[in-house]
C-alpha cells in the first residue's frame, strides 16, 4: 500500500508546483477584477525564455532572473493593450497565448534551426533540498523532504501571496479594484495601476511555473505547457480564490495527474485516454462545485 | 463575465464606419508582419513577397485559400450564434474534430445508402458537436457552472479521446497515415477548381452563412436568442426562456463547428486524420470576433484569417521562415480588435 499511495502523494506535491504558482499569480489578476486566461501563454514564455538564458549565461539563477524579466515584458504588453487600448480581456489573453506560442516556436526555430525540441545539454539539475528534522520523519520525510527547491519556493510565496493580499493596504486596494472599484476612485486612487500590477505579478509568477517545466526537463518542448494554465485558472475557482483554497485545489488536481501516470504504467492504458484523466476530473471538480455553490446561495 | 461587454461593444455598426476599425487592425497586423519578416528573415524582401503575393498567384493557392477559410466559416457562425446570446463556447477544437469524426464514421458504415447516407452522416455530425456543446449550456442552465471553462474542458477531452479512436480501434491498416477509412466515392464533394483543393462544401457554407443570418434577424427565436444576449432580466420578463437559449444557443453553436467538420471531410479530407482540425475551432472564434458576430462579415473576416494561413505557408515553402509567424500575425488581431479606442476612430461622432 505504502508503496504506492506515498509515491504517488509524493509526485504530486511536484506536479502540483508548476500549477500553484501560476494560479497565485493568477489570483492576483482574478481579485483585481480582470478574469486572466493569458496564464498558458505567460507560462510558455517563461519556459522558453529561461531555459534559453540559463544555457546561454550557463548559470540557472540568471537564466531565472532574465526569464522572469522577458515574461514580465510579454505581461506588460498584455496589461497595455488591456488597460490603456481599452481591449476585452479575455481576447487579448488569448492574443497573448496565440502570441507566445508562435513567438517561442519562431524563436526556437530562429536561433536553434529546429521548431521541435530542442535539448540543452548544459543545463544543470534543480538542486534538491533535503530538510533538517522533517527527513528522517518516516512518512511525512518522503512526502516532504528532498523535493527541489521551487516546491519549497512556492510554498513561501503562497505565504507572501495571503499576507500580501489580506494584511497590506495594497492588498486591500487590488481587492477593492476587482470588487468595488468606484471605492478606489472615490479616495482618489487608479484601479488600473492596481490591475497593471497585478498583470506584471501573474507574468513573474508564470514564469517561475514554466521555468520548473523546462528546467526539470532540460529540453523545451513546443507547447510544453499543454493545459496547465487553463487549469491553474480552474484551480483559482475551485479554490474560491483563496491563497489555501490554491493550495488544496492544486494539490488535488497534481493527485489526479500523478495518479494518472502511475495507472498508464500499472495498468497500460492507452497515453491519450490517460492524459483526458485531468481534464476530465477538473470538470467533475468544477461541476460538483458549481452545485454546492448553487445550493447554498439558493438557501441563503 | 465579460460576454455581456462584447455585446455592448459590438452593437449596432453602420456598415461604412464599422469598416474603418478592421481595415486599420488589418492594416496594423499587415505592418507586423512586415517587421517579422525583416527582424528573423536573411531574405525579407522575398519572404513578404510570397507572403502577401503567394495565396494569390495562381488558381492553385486561391482555391485552397477558400477552402481554408470553409471551416472558419463555419466556425464563426457557430461562435457569433453562441455570443450574441450571451454564451461563451471554449470548445470549438473538440466539437469539429468530434463532428468531422462521427461523419467519418457515418459515412463508412452508411456507404450503401447514398444521398441519404451523406445527408444522415452530416446530421450526425452535427448532432456530435451539438450535444457536447449544448452540455455545457446545460450546466450553466442548471448550476450556473462557468460554460467557458467546461466547454474547454470538455473539448480537450473529446480531442485526446478521439485521437484514440483514430489511432487505436479505427485506424485503417492500409495507410501510412495515422488516419481511419476513406469514406466512398460517390460521397465526396465536387471540386471546383482544379487544380486547388476547393470543393462545392463552399457554397454550403455559403448557405449557412444565409441561414443563420435570417435565424436571427428574421426569426422570432432569433429575436428571443438575441434578447437573452442583450439583456436577461428584460428577456425574462418578456416571457423569453432565458434558461433553454442558454442551452440551446449553444446546442446550435456547437452543430455549426460540427457541420463545418463534416463538410472538411466531405469535401478536402475523406477520413479522419488525427489531429488534422488541430487550430481550426479557435480560429473560428477569431474570425466571429473580427466579424463583430455578424454573420454576413463572417465571410471576410475568415478569407483574411485564410489569407494570413497561405500566405504564412507560401513564407514558408519559398523562403527562410517558419509557418508560425502566421500565429504571431494573428495574434496581433486579436490584441486590437476589440480595443474601444480603435472602434471609437470608426464611430466618433456618436457620444460613449
Amino acid at each position: 500500500m505504502n508503496t504506492v499511495i506515498i509515491p504517488i502523494l509524493r509526485s504530486a506535491i511536484s506536479i502540483m508546483t508548476p500549477l500553484l504558482l501560476a494560479a497565485m499569480g493568477g489570483l492576483f489578476t482574478e481579485l483585481s477584477g480582470m478574469l486572466n486566461i493569458a496564464l498558458e501563454g505567460l507560462m510558455l514564455m517563461g519556459a522558453f525564455s529561461t531555459i534559453v538564458f540559463a544555457y546561454s549565461t550557463g548559470s540557472l539563477l540568471q537564466g531565472v532572473v532574465l526569464g522572469v524579466l522577458s515574461t514580465m515584458l510579454l505581461a506588460t504588453l498584455f496589461a497595455l493593450v488591456t488597460l490603456k487600448l481599452k481591449a476585452n480581456v479575455f481576447i487579448t489573453g488569448l492574443a497573448t497565448n496565440l502570441f507566445a506560442s508562435g513567438l517561442t516556436v519562431v524563436l526556437s526555430y530562429r536561433l536553434f534551426g529546429n521548431k521541435g525540441v530542442v535539448v540543452f545539454d548544459n543545463i544543470a539539475a534543480l538542486p534538491r533540498i533535503s530538510i533538517p528534522l522533517i527527513r528522517s520523519i518516516p512518512i511525512l520525510g518522503d512526502l516532504l523532504s528532498g523535493h527541489h527547491v521551487f516546491v519549497y519556493i512556492s510554498w513561501v510565496l503562497l505565504i507572501l501571496v495571503g499576507f500580501s493580499l489580506y494584511r497590506t493596504p495594497f492588498g486591500f486596494r487590488l481587492r477593492a479594484a476587482g470588487l468595488h472599484e468606484k471605492t478606489l476612485i472615490s479616495l482618489g486612487l487608479k484601479p488600473d495601476r492596481y490591475r497593471f500590477i497585478a498583470f506584471l505579478i501573474s507574468g513573474a509568477a508564470c514564469a517561475l511555473a514554466g521555468a520548473i517545466l523546462t528546467l526539470n526537463l532540460g529540453a523545451f518542448v513546443p507547447n510544453i505547457t499543454s493545459g496547465k494554465g487553463w487549469i491553474a485558472l480552474v484551480v483559482i475557482f475551485l479554490g474560491q480564490k483563496r491563497p489555501f483554497g490554491l493550495f488544496v485545489a492544486a494539490l488535488i488536481f497534481g493527485f489526479a495527474d500523478a495518479f494518472s501516470n502511475y495507472a498508464q504504467g500499472a495498468w497500460n492504458i492507452p497515453a491519450d485516454v490517460i492524459l483526458t484523466i485531468p481534464y476530465l476530473f477538473t470538470l467533475v471538480a468544477m461541476v460538483v462545485f458549481s452545485i454546492y455553490t448553487n445550493r447554498r446561495s439558493r438557501v441563503e | 463575465m465579460g460576454s455581456r461587454s462584447l455585446q455592448r461593444e459590438f452593437s449596432r455598426p453602420t456598415v461604412l464606419r464599422s469598416a474603418i476599425g478592421p481595415l486599420i487592425i488589418a492594416a496594423l497586423a499587415l505592418g507586423a508582419l512586415v517587421i517579422l519578416a525583416l527582424l528573423l528573415s536573411e531574405t525579407p524582401g522575398r519572404t513578404l513577397r510570397y507572403f502577401f503575393l503567394g495565396p494569390v498567384q495562381n488558381t492553385y493557392y486561391a482555391g485552397n485559400m477558400i477552402n481554408t477559410a470553409i471551416p472558419l466559416i463555419f466556425g464563426g457562425l457557430g461562435i457569433s450564434l453562441a455570443m450574441r446570446a450571451g454564451s461563451f463556447n471554449l470548445g470549438g477544437e473538440g466539437q469539429l474534430y468530434g463532428g468531422a469524426f462521427v461523419t467519418t464514421i457515418s459515412a463508412i458504415a452508411l456507404g450503401s445508402w447514398g444521398l441519404a447516407g451523406a445527408v444522415l452522416s452530416l446530421i450526425f455530425g452535427a448532432l456530435t458537436g451539438g450535444v457536447l456543446a449544448g452540455f455545457s449550456g446545460f450546466l450553466r442552465k442548471q448550476w450556473n457552472t462557468n460554460e467557458l471553462i467546461s466547454s474547454f474542458l470538455l473539448s480537450n477531452v473529446v480531442v485526446l479521446l478521439v485521437s484514440y479512436l483514430i489511432a487505436g480501434p479505427f485506424q485503417d491498416p492500409e495507410t501510412n497515415l495515422i488516419a481511419t477509412r476513406r469514406i466512398a466515392e460517390s460521397f465526396r464533394l465536387m471540386r471546383i477548381l482544379e487544380p486547388s483543393n476547393l470543393s462545392s462544401a463552399v457554397y454550403f457554407a455559403l448557405l449557412a452563412v444565409v441561414l443563420v443570418h435570417l435565424y436571427l434577424y428574421r426569426m422570432k427565436s432569433g429575436y428571443e436568442l438575441r434578447m437573452v444576449g442583450l439583456n436577461p432580466m428584460f428577456a425574462r420578463y418578456g416571457g423569453i426562456r432565458v434558461s433553454w437559449y442558454r442551452i440551446w444557443s449553444m446546442f446550435l453553436s456547437g452543430a455549426l463547428y460540427g457541420l463545418g467538420g463534416g463538410f472538411a471531410i466531405f469535401g478536402t479530407y475523406y477520413a479522419s486524420v488525427r489531429e488534422f482540425s488541430t487550430g481550426m475551432g479557435w480560429n473560428g472564434l477569431a474570425v466571429a470576433l473580427i466579424a463583430r458576430f455578424q454573420p454576413v462579415a463572417v465571410i471576410p473576416a475568415a478569407l483574411f484569417f485564410a489569407y494570413i494561413e497561405s500566405g504564412a505557408r507560401s513564407a514558408m515553402l519559398h523562403s527562410d521562415v517558419t509557418f508560425e509567424i502566421a500565429s504571431i500575425v494573428q495574434a496581433v488581431v486579436f490584441f486590437l480588435v476589440t480595443s474601444s479606442l480603435l472602434q471609437r476612430l470608426g464611430t466618433k461622432r456618436r457620444s460613449v
